[in-house]
């Protein structure tokens, strides 16, 4: 029913009065603001690598050659993969773990539960760089050797406090009422959970992947820190390797052609599953 | 008081503790890989620890001491409050114009909104290093711009002032952020029950107040998330002070993180770092907490 | 799902249990005891299998800092190069920028996983410095190499701890000024001897509407560029052994007519314009661009840039180097030269004699390895191959350096941060902010005393 609805909405745009139209105007030279940074990025990233002239002129040069260099030198297709399945895995877990922590703490009525999700929420406030010493300490001290599935390790307990706290704050407004129905049915735990509770949490889990998916996507820390090998390497380590210092100038027009390349996948995904994404979100928000 | 022991019991039959084993999984990747190394920073404050070298002398609270004394911290407390007051009122003025903007029925809607997220989804030091073209003093886009409609562009160095350059790096943070705000708003947005505006429209209410009195309470809990999602964010500031100041000019955009960070790295002063880390840890969670209460009593107010 | 759930449980309650019986402090330094035991014991089974290399297949890991650009001499070269000499010794190297190869290396030396081999730099400069390293014990000592002995006093003085080397010195670097010949000619300009006329060729350039000098001080690290060449004329010209000085407490850098002359020198570049007022604003990166494009007539770079500073840029000119005259009329004009970072053994590899194997070949002076090196042209080597065929460019420099008159950078004799302190307040002492040439020197001071630690 309510997919019937919104297909309705669809096709009933709203006619082309005055206030519309300046509407669209606002909103297209908005976008050229929010965009011209970016064109800057894929003006220079067509040129070669050894054309240094201001990035400031635009589109001087139309060759491949940086996407090549930068193709060749990340050695592509096997990043790709490592940030494919570190990422995947790494969201894959959160969502499994950080609902798990969610349903007792909103659920019992508790000091302890209370206690619990003030905690998780601490976590969030404390930044990666803060603590990376001690924490590749205790790696060291568990004998956690560098692979490339290392950084996943990190990537979940990072992600946990948000994940955690995003879930509480949805799963607040699932009704006890069904579970308690499904309680009387005589439904065990482990299956209300699963069957009943889970897929009523779809909008968090959707805002999850996104927002999780994206940063462990884009994170180069981590992974640059528990990754050894270069061929173990994600992309935005992979990236960061054409980033100069002082001593050694940047490669910029390969930076961002590997710069592209890396977000890429990630534009391509937004791109298609938008509608999905949004929808998703909203759906679950609706009760809240 | 019988009553309330019935009420327990209960509850405890639909949700017995042992739910609690739910959370375990959790708790110990937590516990092992981010509360462990924190306490480990507690005890290293108290040390001359240098990040590398593990023969180190305890030095009681020499470091805290030290770092009241310099003025370091508040000169970076009050550069973090600064940026984190701009982020989470830009990013969701912003955000929130736009997805009321791209809430009407409009052709080309799913274009505007890609356009919108797309900045967050590029590396931080990649946008770091555009912007510094973008700021380009004499001949960047922006002092061109201003040159172009007859203004004195020459004249324009945003990161080169002591005054402007904290604002500066802000405003690329907000470039980069408001997409993910702008999307937490529209799906909020988009859970408005029509029934209730057109509610509101036969009432004789204008669009503004739809928007004051109907939209906003609706979506407050939304709105929490994302100040929540902002002032955290705000706090945390360090890639750009990294990228595209290094703190400076001088030390006008040392932000708490940053100044951690190079205290540890390259000063190579773990132990003072570790109390710089614990007094701001402190000042965060007092912040968020505070902010959190406040939220909370605000959206059942609304 | 349940069995996964348990399975969890188990893993982590295992990584719960083995952290705590492993308790931090009684852990963290008997852990540091036995690595030292550790480094020892196998420094000496190594006497009894000296120089004995593995046949096995293995893999040797190497992390450098830099850029990987095409072609690259670390990343690409050199493990083919490898693979040639050692057909059973694959190398893996991976490269990153400064800031983040300061963290990952830390970061991997405090979780055990640190590379076989790694660049470290000389004396106290940056957060790998070879003393504080090797302190800490992490470096294998490679003193009697004959890479070392190739590299003359000077090259193994940078790499000293305690009397003995810790990496190869890989090669000589400079700072310099790099100017416009065409904008030189046009006002009858030639390359200035000494601080006066240096001020003169700016005064020069300016009154004729020509911007001298352009730096991006946005990136504060450009300014030691400048400061170093200076202090190498002002301060250590004429008291070599001022840092060391410095660290014993004898001299300060309060000491009137040492430091607070040099940034009094350099700020006075500033304060009459010869230097862009914008220069805050603007990024090392965009410098050289501005530079480039003819729209300066000198900048202070080093000789690491030396290949950004001769790309095409908008109009075509020649370019040409000079040490900057921080000298006084009268006296002998100092360069700021320094050994580069080099290579070093971390002390806790399986494969330490290999690694010492690769190092020898890569730094005999005529393997293939060796000339590869030479040939990438990131630093002057001084011996062997390629000692012979230096950069033009490079020549005055040479000059000074074979007479004994250049200097090391400053930053390599002060703990790190000591040079971070100074960018910060002279770029407030050139912003405007009140700060000066005495509040600069004191913040040194303070910082230097809180850093330095014996």
């Amino acid at each position: 029913m309510a997919l019937g609805k919104k297909d309705k909405e669809v096709e009933r745009y709203e006619k082309l009065s005055p206030a519309i139209v300046a509407i669209y105007i606002i909103l297209i030279l908005f976008c050229i603001v929010i965009m011209a940074p970016l064109v800057i990025v894929l003006s220079s990233s067509l040129r070669e690598a050894s054309n240094m002239k201001s990035p400031l002129i635009l589109f001087s040069q139309f060759t491949l050659s940086s996407y090549i260099t930068a193709f060749r030198k990340m050695n592509y297709p096997m990043q790709f993969l490592n940030s494919f399945m570190t990422t995947g895995g790494s969201v894959f877990a959160i969502v499994c773990i950080a609902t798990m922590a969610a349903y007792p703490i909103t659920r019992i009525k508790r000091p302890l539960s209370k206690g619990l999700y003030y905690f998780f929420i601490a976590g969030l406030v404390i930044p990666a760089q803060m603590v990376i010493v001690p924490v590749a300490q205790m790696f060291g001290r568990l004998h956690i050797p560098n692979t490339r599935f290392t950084p996943m390790i990190m990537f979940i307990t990072c992600s946990l406090p948000f994940a955690t706290f995003l879930y509480a704050g949805f799963m607040k407004s699932v009704p006890v009422e069904i579970e308690e129905s499904a309680y009387l049915d005589g439904a065990s735990l482990f299956t209300r959970f699963v069957k009943i509770v889970f897929p009523l949490l779809k909008p968090a889990t959707v805002s999850t992947i996104i927002t999780q998916g994206l940063w462990i996507w884009n994170d180069y820390f981590f992974p640059m820190v528990f990754v050894s090998k270069s061929s173990q390497y994600s992309l935005p380590v992979g990236m960061i390797q054409f980033l100069g210092d002082r001593e050694n100038p940047a490669q910029w027009n390969v930076l961002f052609a590997a710069c592209i390349l890396c977000a890429l996948p990630l534009i391509i995904i937004f791109a298609i599953l938008q509608k999905q994404f949004i929808n998703g979100i909203a759906a679950g928000a609706v009760k809240g | 008081m019988e009553k309330k022991k019935n009420n327990k019991k209960n509850i405890s039959l639909v949700f017995p503790n042992r739910m609690y084993l739910f959370a375990v999984p959790a708790l110990l990747l937590f516990c092992v890989f981010w509360v462990f190394p924190v306490l480990q920073l507690f005890y290293y404050s108290i040390t001359n620890f240098n990040g590398i070298n593990y023969q180190y002398d305890f030095v009681g609270f020499k470091n805290y001491i030290t770092l009241f004394r310099e003025g370091t911290m508040t000169n970076s407390i009050k550069n973090t409050l600064i940026y984190a007051v701009i982020i989470v009122i830009g990013s969701n003025l912003l955000g929130l114009c736009v997805a009321m903007v791209l809430n009407i029925k409009i052709r080309g809607k799913a274009f505007f909104r890609t356009c919108a997220y797309v900045p967050a989804l590029f590396s931080a030091i990649v946008v770091g290093f555009i912007w510094s073209y973008v700021y380009m003093p004499d001949s960047g886009l922006i002092a061109s711009f201003l040159t172009l409609i007859g203004l004195d562009g020459s004249k324009f160095n945003l990161l080169g002032n002591y005054k402007t350059a904290l604002y500066g790096i802000a405003a690329v943070e907000i470039w980069k952020s408001f997409g993910t705000t702008m999307i937490i708003y529209l799906a909020g947005l988009q859970t408005v029950d029509e029934s209730l505006l057109e509610a509101g429209r036969i009432d004789g209410c204008n669009e503004w107040q739809l928007i004051k009195k109907v939209k906003l309470p609706l979506i407050s809990s939304t709105i929490t998330i994302n100040v929540i999602l902002n002032v955290i964010a705000g706090l945390k500031a360090f890639d750009y002070s990294f990228i595209m100041t290094n703190g400076g000019p001088g030390k006008s955009t040392n932000t708490l993180m940053f100044t951690i960070y190079k205290i540890a790295f390259t000063d190579q002063m773990m132990g003072k770092a570790s109390a710089f880390s614990v007094v701001s840890f402190i000042v965060i969670i007092l912040i968020t907490i505070f902010m959190l209460i406040f939220m909370n009593k605000r959206e059942v107010e609304l | 799902m349940k069995r996964k759930r348990i399975g969890a449980l188990a893993l982590t309650a295992v990584l719960v249990l083995s952290s705590l019986t492993g308790c931090s402090k009684a852990n963290d330094a008997g852990s540091n005891s036995t690595s030292t035991s550790e480094s020892q014991a196998t420094s000496d089974s190594k006497e009894e299998s000296a120089g004995e290399v593995t046949k096995d297949n293995i893999t040797i890991t190497m992390m450098y800092s830099g850029t990987a650009a095409e072609n690259d001499f670390e990343t690409e070269i050199l493990p083919k190069l490898v693979k040639e000499e050692f057909p059973n010794i694959t190398l893996e190297v991976t490269k990153l920028p400064d800031d983040q190869y300061y963290t990952a290396l830390k970061t991997k030396l405090a979780s055990g996983e640190c590379p076989d081999m790694i660049l470290v730099q000389p004396k106290y400069a940056g957060a790998n410095s070879v003393i504080g390293l090797a302190k800490a014990g992490y470096l294998e000592p490679l003193t009697g190499l004959k890479a070392i002995e190739l590299a003359g006093v000077a090259g193994r003085e940078s790499f000293v701890y305690e009397n003995d080397v810790y990496a190869v010195p890989s090669g000589v670097t400079m700072l310099g000024t790099y100017y416009n010949k065409n904008i030189f000619e046009e006002n009858g300009l030639s390359v200035p001897t000494n601080w006066d006329e240096f001020l003169n060729v700016c005064k020069t350039l300016k009154d004729a509407g020509i911007q001298p000098i352009v730096m991006g001080d946005k990136d504060m690290y450009v300014m030691q560029f400048g400061l170093y060449q200076i202090a190498a004329n002002q301060v250590y010209a004429k008291n070599a052994s001022f840092d060391d000085q410095l660290r014993s407490g004898e001299t300060k850098f309060t000491d009137e007519g040492t430091w607070d002359k040099v940034l009094e020198m350099y700020k006075s570049l500033y304060d009459n314009g010869y230097i862009q007022t914008s220069s805050l604003g603007l990024g090392a990166q965009q410098a050289i661009q501005k530079f480039v494009d003819g729209e300066a007539a000198m900048t202070f770079d080093g000789s690491f840039n030396a290949a950004a500073i001769t790309a095409k840029g908008a109009v075509e000119f020649e370019r040409g180097y000079f040490p900057l005259p921080g000298n006084d009329a009268g006296t002998d004009l100092y360069a700021a030269m320094a050994m580069g970072a080099g290579p070093a053994i971390y002390s806790g590899s399986k494969y330490i004699e290999e690694c010492k194997a690769i190092l020898e070949k890569w730094f005999d002076g005529e393997s293939d390895i060796y000339k590869a090196y030479a040939d990438s042209g990131r630093f002057v080597v001084t011996y062997g191959y390629g000692a012979d065929k230096v950069n033009p460019l490079f020549q005055p420099f040479i000059d000074l350096y074979n007479d004994g008159k250049s200097f090391y950078w400053c930053n390599q004799g002060w703990p790190a941060g000591t040079e971070t302190e100074m960018e910060a307040l002279f770029s407030e002492a050139i912003g405007g902010q009140g700060t000066s040439v005495s509040d600069i020197v004191n913040g040194m001071q303070m910082k230097f005393q809180e850093l330095y630690t014996e």
